[in-house]
């Protein structure tokens, strides 16, 4: 069953499907630091209001993947930052995430040589995003 | 914890006021993301690391960088003890390195072992030894400046 992009029900769908890889569990071993996306507002897409997704992952699980305001998203400890559409993009397999931030099309801060290290862990990260399925707020 | 904005991409420009304390400076006012990302990348490991700073300050070599399948590319002047890059590839390279984005990226996740070698028989260095075979990972003038590669490496690695 599909659910509405970045609402709480797709965090839960995401933090499992996330709980469930076992490439993710190998790949993010040591990994301790706190993740927010934060997905900038498009009204002209029926995103009106910018939204955080912040993700406590630890030792290669999820341990809490929630959806609040933008704000709680900044204050992690990396940041990857984007427009709702470049999110759909990366959602749907469209864009790369590791090409677009090289293209600053995603931004990140963060420290660089930890996230490097853990490239192949953002990956399979940005893989399981793939496996929800998503209603799209511009295609209702 | 780790400080988050300590490795934040530096984006420090001739003339700044902190010029001096600045390994890495940009020749654009608007350097590229990429250029910005392996010039923090660098900025982050030489400050981290006595070892990749003796490299740093050693290293005399213009390395350009192409991802091949974003089309973007950066020149790396390394000028002892500095670092000025470029968007794009510039003349009179040393050496360049034609990748994709991935192998980029797993470039900086080569191990470094004995004598400061890469190391290329973990899942990661034979990764890289494979693209090189294959030509999916290119380092022109990688023979003639071989001790420049490896230094180069050395420096590009987080791990």
């Amino acid at each position: 069953m599909s659910v509405k992009a970045f609402s709480s029900d797709w965090a839960k769908q995401f933090k499992d499907e996330v709980n469930k890889s076992a490439a993710y569990k190998a790949a993010a071993k040591g990994w301790k630091w706190t993740v927010g996306l934060v997905i900038e507002a498009e009204p002209d897409k029926n995103f009106p209001e910018s939204r955080g997704v912040v993700m406590d992952l630890f030792d290669g699980a999820a341990r809490d993947i929630t959806v609040g305001p933008a704000s709680d998203a900044q204050s992690c400890d990396f940041v990857i930052t984007a427009p709702y559409t470049r999110w759909k993009q990366v959602a749907t397999k469209e864009l790369d995430a590791t090409k677009g931030m090289l293209q600053g099309k995603l931004k990140l801060k963060g420290d660089l040589p930890t996230i490097v290290r853990y490239t192949k862990a953002s990956q399979e990260m940005t893989e399981c995003t793939t496996r929800v399925a998503v209603e799209w707020p511009d295609e209702n | 914890m780790h400080d988050a904005g300590r490795g934040r991409m530096a984006r420090r420009k001739l003339g700044a006021s902190a010029k001096e304390s600045a390994l890495v400076e940009y020749a654009s006012k608007e350097p590229s993301a990429f250029a910005e990302m392996l010039g923090g990348l660098i900025e982050a490991n030489v400050r981290a690391s006595a070892e990749k700073r003796k490299d740093f300050d050693a290293l005399v070599a213009r390395v350009g960088v192409w991802v091949t399948d974003i089309d973007e590319g950066v020149t790396l002047v390394f000028d002892a003890r500095s670092l000025k890059v470029y968007n794009g590839l510039e003349a009179q390279r040393t050496i360049t390195i034609r990748a994709d984005a991935e192998t980029v990226m797993s470039l900086s996740n080569l191990k470094i072992g004995l004598f400061g070698l890469p190391v290329y028989y973990d899942d990661v260095g034979r990764g890289v030894a494979s693209k090189l075979l294959s030509r999916k990972l290119q380092i022109d003038g990688l023979l003639p400046h071989i001790a420049t590669v490896n230094r180069v490496t050395r420096i590009f690695s987080v791990q």
